[in-house]
């Protein structure tokens, strides 16, 4: 059996690991709050900046921002892959790879990832990209105009990013990045009556096509932000899954180690009383 | 709030006159805000801003006007004074008295 002391300084140790997990898991569950309630806000803003692209369409074709040009477009699709910066996430972005390549062939497709664990994990199964972008550590104002120029020179855009559907559930998903702008703009459009802004009641400036551009890029920018967002999310709850998991198991062997200090005592006692007693009883006869 | 006290009983009681004493006719709505952040949301007499023609001015029964603004600051004149948020890029709208304007897009 082992020394009481020794077993103290163990379950000294892991109690540090207790309050640690303990403080990273508070940490996860307050960045989910706060990106929660950003990304209600951000879907508010582009309900209202929907609404007046929706009222400038002539036809309904996304253009990317691209305006009416579209002859330098690669004849390629683009995916786009959102994964963790760290390893703090769980298993999540494996499996984002895994779906990823049901579908991937190196000379259809081209990759941007996002995220330095994606990367690695890329590079650990030999599929080359063609950009590597860190994931953005602030969760305002992301800058992710250097992607959507990317963006803009594919035919098609799918991204694959880490859904959050609750704190305990976390999922994978594909989108194609046109679907996913004007799937947020058609639940803002529900049950509302439209109005169509011309130039003939409109005053554009600089023209009613530079405005359009503008207009699609805005979108597709936010939308990008929303999937970053949305990703970041999903890895925070998965980042608040595990620490809860390690933070239940190190509050178990902390017990374990506490149960086996008091037994460690106990039999240190009783071995004593043992000893004393036989001494007394050898003490008794030689009486 | 249009709300007196009548001479002869002492007691408040409103004029009825609340709504159109709250409401000044030269005022419009005007609404400034990014994706994460609301910087302006109240009446206010006028905004100044900078699109690629040049300076320009929004005041109440502007036409109908969509454009796209340049780096500059919002000059907004509200009742309490002059409110100055400085913009590096923006969509404004004006439409029936209502201005809004859309940052970082």
């Amino acid at each position: 059996m082992r020394r009481p002391n020794e077993i103290e300084r163990d379950e000294k140790s892991i109690g540090t690991l207790v309050e640690l997990t303990g403080v990273f898991e508070g940490i996860a569950s307050m960045r989910i709050a706060q990106i929660k309630n950003q990304v209600l806000q951000a879907t508010a803003f582009f309900n209202d900046l929907w609404e007046i692209y929706s009222q400038l369409r002539v036809d309904n074709l996304f253009r990317f921002g691209r305006s009416q040009d579209s002859s330098k477009v690669l004849n390629k699709d683009l995916y786009i892959l959102i994964t963790a910066e760290g390893g703090f996430s769980g298993d999540i972005d494996q499996k984002l790879i895994r779906v990823m390549q049901q579908t991937y062939d190196k000379d259809k497709h081209d990759i941007i990832v996002i995220g330095h664990h994606g990367a690695m994990q890329l590079v650990q199964q030999g599929i080359s990209f063609k950009k590597y972008f860190k994931l953005p550590t602030r969760d305002k104002n992301i800058n992710v105009s250097p992607i959507i120029q990317y963006v803009q020179q594919y035919q098609k855009t799918t991204v694959f990013y880490q859904e959050y559907i609750s704190l305990m559930v976390q999922d994978v998903k594909r989108i194609e990045l046109s679907a996913a702008v004007q799937q947020q703009g058609k639940e803002s459009e529900e049950n509302e009556k439209k109005e169509i802004i011309t130039a003939e009641n409109t005053i554009f400036e600089p023209s009613v096509y530079g405005v359009i551009d503008h207009l699609e890029r805005s979108m597709l920018q936010i939308a990008m932000s929303q999937l970053i967002l949305d990703s970041k999310l999903a890895q925070y709850a998965s980042r608040f899954r595990a620490m809860t998991a390690s933070h239940e198991r190190a509050e178990e062997t902390k017990a374990e180690y506490h149960l086996e200090y008091n037994r460690a005592k106990r039999a240190i006692k009783d071995q004593r009383l043992k000893e004393i007693i036989n001494g007394l009883r050898k003490a008794k006869v030689a009486a | 709030m249009a709300v007196r006290q009548d001479a002869s009983t002492g007691e408040m009681v409103d004029d009825g006159n609340s709504e159109q004493s709250s409401i000044d006719p030269t005022m419009m709505e005007i609404k400034v805000y990014s994706p994460y952040q609301i910087y302006f949301d109240e009446q206010a007499y006028s905004i100044s801003a900078v699109n690629d023609t040049g300076p320009f001015d929004i005041l109440k029964g502007h036409h109908r006007f969509l454009t796209l603004l340049s780096p500059c600051e919002l000059l907004i004149r509200a009742q309490n004074g002059e409110e100055k948020i400085k913009i590096s890029r923006g969509v404004m709208y004006v439409k029936e008295d209502k201005v809004t304007v859309f940052l970082d897009v």
